[in-house]
C-alpha cells in the first residue's frame, strides 16, 4: 500500500466518521429536545398522514420556498435535483455489478451535473445581487457554494475532460471505493483531479454536521411543521413543565401543594 | 423623570404622567395641558374633573362609553359622542385627558 | 464649572432610545412595494434608536425578574440561552438550520415599512444566533466571524433589546421558510433571555404585574369592573329597549366567557362586548364574566415565559373550578386565542368538568356561527348596510390557531358570520389575507406609544391593501376579531388620514345586526 493510499484512505475513515457520528448526534439532539407548547403554524394537518403529506410537499417540491421567493426556489431546486441525480450515478463505484437501471442513468444523463453546477452559480449570484440577500450572506455562505462549485466542477471535469488525460478510470476509482467500503484499502487512483474532488467530498463531510447544512436532518424536527394541529383534541404535555398550583396564581390561597415533578426530561 | 413647575418638583413616569395622584392641582394641569399643546376650556375641565372624581371611586379611568355618556348629560347630546371628545383632546382621551388630570397612564390593549 | 458628562452605565445605554414624535408617516398608494437595502454592509439601522420604555426595578420585582441588569450579565445571559437550548426544541432547531436563503427577506411588515435591514427577520434572527454560534457551536469557536459569531457586547444587547421589540411575533415569515423557522419563537427566546438578566419591557412587564396584582391587563378592580359592566347595561336598554345582562361571577352559568379586559373599557372593543352579550341573551343561554379571570390576554407569550404564561393562565382554570360552568368561550383577541386554543389544555387542562360536546375552550365566533346555522339566532344584515365591510385576519388566530373542525375554519368563520351580519363585504388583496396577512403593527407587545413610530411603520402593509379597497369597493369598515388590532387601528389609521371609525370589531357587526325579542 503506498503512502498516498494511506493518506486517503484514513482521510476517508475519519471524514466519514465525523460525518456520521456529528450528524446523528445532531439529529439525535434534534429529536430529543422536548417541544413543551403546541406551535403548529397554521392551517396545518389535524393528523399524522396529514402532517406527511404536508411534509413530501415540503421536501419534493419546497413548497413554502416556492411561495415565497420563485427565482430562489427554481435555484435552489435545480441544485437539489442535480444533486440527487449525481448522488444516485455515483452510486456505481460503490455497487458490483452495477445494475442496468443505473448504467441507464449514467448513460442517458448528462445534463444533472451541469445543472447542479449551474444552479450553484446561480445562486452565488442572487446572493451577490439582490440587495437583501447580500446583506444577510455571511463569509461562510460563500464559502460553502464555492465548495459546492469546486466538488461540482472538478467532478465534471473528471467526466468530460478526457482529451486533457486527466480522466480517472471509472474501474481504477470503483476499486479504491470498493476496497475503502470493504475494509480492503485498494490503490487510490493517482489522478489530480480525482485527488482533489475525493478530497473536497470529504471536507464537506467533515463540515456537514457543524453547519448549516444540518437543515438536510434538521427540516423533519421543525415543530411548527411537523406538529399535528390537534390541541383541543388531545392534550399535549409538556415534559419539563411543573404544573403551575392553583395557590402559585392566586398567593393568598391555600398551602402551596407539592409540585409534581416532571415525568421524563 | 420629573419636571419643575412654580418652583415645585413634579415626578413623572416615562411618559410624563404624574405619579403621585395628590400633587396635582390646577395650575399644574394647566401647565401639563401646555406641553400637551391643549388650551384648556371649561368643557376641558368639566371632563377632567368627572375623570379625577371617577378615579378617587374606582381606581381607575372610567371606559371611554362611560366617559361620553357623562359628557352628554354635562353637554347635551350634540356634544356626548366620541368625534367631540377627541376634538377636546386630539391625542386621545384616554390618554391625554389622563394625563392632564393627573392619573396614571392607562395600560393594556387600548 | 460644568461638570463632565457622567459615563453612561450599561443599562442606560441598552435602554437609550430616541422618541420621535415627527417621523414620516408612509403615502398610500395601494400597493406594497418592498424597499431597498442600499448601502453599507452591516450598517447601523434606521430604526436602532426606536426602543420602548424598560421596566422600573419595582416593575421587574413584581413578576420575578431581576431589578435591573445584573453585574455579569454575558455570562448569565449565555447560561439562560443554554437552558433554553435545552428546553425548546424550536429554538435548538431554529438557530441550527437556517441556510439564509433570504425568502423570508421582504416578508416582515416592520422591514417593508421602516426599510431597516436588520427587520428582515433572518436578520432579526441572526442576532441571537450570532450568540448561539460563539458559544454553543464548533463553527462558530473555530471561525469566529467568518461563520457569523459573535459575542454579546453591550452593542449587541442594544440591538436585541431594540429589534427584539420591532418584532410582533406574527410568524409570517415562518409560512415562507422552507424550514417554517418562526422568527416568534426566536424574540421570545431573545426578550426571555433580557428579563432574565434584568432588562425588561415596561409596558408587558407593568402589564403582568397588573395581572396577578388585580386579574386583568387594565388593572381594573372587581367594584370597577361591576360599574362598567351595570353603565353598559343601561346602555343597551336605552338603545334597544331589552334588558340585555352582563352577569358577573354567576356560578352555575352555562358559559365562562373570557374576553380581553380592552373589552371593558376601550372604544370599539365595549361594541363587541355588546355584541356578544346580545347573542347570549337572545340565544337564552346562561352566561358569566369572571372577575378572576377578568382577562383573555396573555402576555406570558410575549416574552416566551413559560413561567409567566402559565401563571396567567392559572387564573383561567381558578374561575372554571369556582364558577362551575359547562363551557368556555373565548372573546376578540388574537394572542388570547392562540394562547386559549393551543396552549391552554396543556398549561391549565384537562377540561374534564366542562360539557364535553363542546370544544374546550370555543371562541366566541365558533359560538355566535353556529347559532346562526342553526337559526337559533337572527340577523338583519340591512342593518349594517351603512358600511361595506372587510376583514383583516389577526396574525395570531391566522398562523397559531384554528377554528372548527377544518383546517382553515379560522379564515372562513370569521368571514362567514361577518357576511351573516352585513350585505356588503369585500377582501382585501389575497397576498395580505388569510395565511398571508400582515400583523396590524401592534402585536406582540408592541402596543404602546412610545414606539409608535415603528407601529406606523409596520401598519403600513396594511394600511395600503385597506387603502386600495377603499377605493375601488367604498369600503368604510375593517372588521377585526383581536383587542390589541382594535386598539393598533384606532390609533394609527389618522396617521394615515383614514377615520378611526373604520375599524371596528366581528361582533359590534353581529350587535349591531341581530334582532333581539321574542322569538318565532
Amino acid at each position: 500500500m503506498s503512502g498516498l493510499t494511506l493518506i486517503f484512505g484514513l482521510f476517508f475513515y475519519v471524514s466519514i466518521a465525523i460525518f456520521l457520528v456529528g450528524f446523528m448526534a445532531k439529529v439525535w439532539k434534534y429529536g430529543s429536545t422536548p417541544a413543551p407548547l403546541k406551535i403548529p403554524q397554521t392551517p396545518a394537518p389535524v393528523s399524522a398522514p396529514g402532517v406527511g403529506v404536508r411534509y413530501l410537499q415540503e421536501v419534493f417540491v419546497f413548497k413554502s420556498l416556492f411561495r415565497g421567493n420563485k427565482v430562489l426556489w427554481l435555484g435552489g431546486y435545480l441544485f437539489h435535483l442535480g444533486l440527487l441525480f449525481v448522488l444516485l450515478k455515483h452510486l456505481r463505484f460503490f455497487i458490483a455489478p452495477t445494475s442496468s437501471i443505473l448504467s441507464t442513468l449514467v448513460k442517458f444523463d448528462v445534463y444533472s451535473g451541469f445543472i447542479l453546477v449551474a444552479a450553484l452559480i446561480f445562486l452565488l449570484i442572487l446572493r451577490l445581487a439582490i440587495d437583501r440577500h447580500f446583506y444577510i450572506s455571511l463569509a461562510s455562505d460563500y464559502a460553502l457554494l464555492l465548495l459546492l462549485i469546486g466538488i461540482g466542477g472538478t467532478g465534471l471535469l473528471s467526466r468530460f475532460w478526457e482529451n486533457g488525460h486527466v480522466r480517472p478510470s471509472v474501474p481504477e476509482v470503483k476499486n479504491f471505493v470498493a476496497g475503502l467500503v470493504t475494509f480492503h484499502p485498494a490503490s487510490v487512483p493517482e489522478h489530480k483531479l480525482f485527488l482533489i474532488h475525493f478530497s473536497l467530498v470529504m471536507l464537506l463531510l467533515i463540515y456537514f454536521p457543524f453547519s448549516k447544512l444540518m437543515h438536510a436532518g434538521g427540516v423533519f424536527y421543525s415543530p411548527t411543521r411537523n406538529q399535528i394541529d390537534n390541541p383541543r383534541e388531545k392534550r399535549w404535555v409538556n415534559p419539563w413543565a411543573k404544573q403551575v398550583t392553583a395557590a402559585a396564581a392566586a398567593p393568598a390561597a391555600a398551602p402551596v401543594a407539592a409540585a409534581e415533578e416532571p415525568s421524563e426530561g | 423623570m420629573s419636571f419643575e413647575f412654580e418652583g415645585k418638583t413634579y415626578e413623572t413616569d416615562d411618559d410624563g404622567y404624574l405619579l403621585d395622584l395628590d400633587s396635582w392641582n390646577r395650575e399644574v394641569a394647566g401647565h401639563i395641558a401646555e406641553m400637551e399643546g391643549v388650551e384648556m376650556t371649561d368643557a376641558h375641565w368639566e371632563v377632567v374633573d368627572f375623570l379625577r372624581n371617577y378615579y378617587q371611586e374606582y381606581s381607575i379611568a372610567p371606559a371611554i362609553k362611560i366617559l361620553i355618556k357623562e359628557m352628554k348629560k354635562m353637554f347635551g347630546p350634540d356634544k356626548g359622542n366620541s368625534a367631540y371628545l377627541y376634538n377636546l383632546y386630539p391625542a386621545g382621551p384616554a390618554l391625554q385627558a389622563c394625563k392632564i388630570a393627573g392619573l396614571p397612564k392607562p395600560t393594556g390593549c387600548v | 464649572m460644568a461638570e463632565p458628562p457622567a459615563e453612561k452605565t450599561a443599562v442606560e445605554t441598552v435602554a437609550e432610545s430616541v422618541i420621535n414624535k415627527n417621523f414620516k408617516v408612509p403615502e398610500l398608494i395601494g400597493e406594497i412595494n418592498v424597499p431597498r437595502v442600499e448601502d453599507g454592509y452591516r450598517r447601523k439601522g434606521v430604526t436602532s434608536a426606536i426602543k420602548p420604555h424598560m421596566a422600573k426595578p419595582a416593575v421587574q420585582a413584581k413578576v420575578g425578574f431581576p431589578e435591573t441588569l445584573v453585574d455579569n450579565w454575558e455570562e448569565a445571559a449565555v447560561k439562560r440561552l443554554g437552558e433554553l437550548l435545552e428546553k425548546y426544541k424550536s429554538l435548538q432547531v431554529y438557530l441550527d438550520i437556517c441556510v439564509r436563503c433570504g425568502s423570508c427577506t421582504d416578508k416582515c411588515q416592520f422591514f417593508i415599512g421602516s426599510n431597516d435591514p436588520n427587520n428582515m427577520p433572518v436578520a432579526r434572527a441572526e442576532l441571537l444566533r450570532r450568540v448561539y454560534k460563539k458559544y454553543f457551536t464548533t463553527e462558530g469557536k473555530i471561525f469566529g466571524k467568518l461563520a457569523g459569531a459573535h459575542r454579546l457586547d453591550l452593542n449587541l444587547l442594544s440591538d436585541w433589546y431594540a429589534y427584539f421589540h420591532q418584532c410582533s411575533q406574527c410568524r409570517r415569515c415562518s409560512v415562507f421558510c422552507p424550514y417554517g423557522i418562526d422568527t416568534a419563537e426566536i424574540s421570545m427566546a431573545a426578550r426571555e433571555i433580557m428579563d432574565s438578566i434584568g432588562i425588561g419591557q415596561k409596558y408587558v412587564n407593568e402589564i403582568l404585574g397588573k395581572v396577578h396584582e388585580i386579574g386583568n391587563n387594565l388593572g381594573m378592580n372587581p367594584k370597577a369592573l361591576a360599574a362598567t359592566l351595570e353603565s353598559t347595561e343601561e346602555d343597551i336598554e336605552e338603545e334597544d329597549g331589552v334588558p340585555v345582562k352582563l352577569p358577573l361571577d354567576q356560578e352555575g352559568a352555562d358559559v365562562l366567557l373570557v374576553t380581553p379586559s380592552a373589552d371593558f373599557f376601550a372604544s370599539p372593543h365595549i361594541e363587541s362586548l355588546i355584541g356578544y352579550a346580545k347573542v347570549f341573551h337572545q340565544a337564552g343561554i346562561s352566561w358569566t364574566l369572571s372577575t378572576a379571570a377578568s382577562e383573555a390576554g396573555n402576555f406570558g407569550m410575549f416574552i416566551g415565559s413559560y413561567t409567566q404564561l402559565e401563571k396567567v393562565a392559572a387564573r383561567v382554570r381558578n374561575a372554571i373550578g369556582e364558577l362551575k360552568p359547562k363551557r368556555l368561550v373565548v372573546g376578540e383577541c388574537g394572542h388570547a386565542w392562540r394562547v386559549a386554543y393551543s396552549f391552554w389544555n396543556t398549561l391549565i387542562g384537562p377540561f374534564d368538568t366542562l360539557d364535553p360536546r363542546y370544544p374546550a375552550p370555543q371562541h366566541i365566533v365558533e359560538f355566535t356561527l353556529d347559532l346562526v346555522r342553526r337559526g337559533a339566532i337572527k340577523l338583519d344584515k340591512s342593518a349594517n348596510d351603512e358600511f361595506t365591510v372587510t376583514f383583516h385576519d389577526s396574525c395570531n388566530v391566522a398562523r397559531g390557531s384554528r377554528m372548527g373542525d377544518r383546517p382553515g375554519g379560522q379564515f372562513t368563520m370569521p368571514r362567514e358570520l361577518i357576511k351573516a351580519s352585513c350585505n356588503k363585504y369585500v377582501d382585501m388583496d389575497p397576498s395580505t389575507t388569510m395565511e398571508k396577512t400582515f400583523c396590524c403593527g401592534g402585536g406582540g407587545g408592541l402596543l404602546t406609544d412610545e414606539i409608535l413610530e415603528i407601529r406606523v411603520a409596520g401598519a403600513m402593509p396594511r394600511m395600503q391593501a385597506l387603502h386600495a379597497v377603499m377605493e375601488s369597493d367604498g369600503v368604510n369598515f375593517m372588521a377585526l376579531i383581536c383587542a390589541i388590532c382594535k386598539a393598533q387601528f384606532t390609533k394609527v389609521l389618522p396617521k394615515y388620514g383614514i377615520p378611526m371609525t373604520v375599524a371596528g370589531g366581528v361582533h359590534q357587526l353581529v350587535g349591531r345586526a341581530i334582532e333581539l325579542g321574542a322569538k318565532e
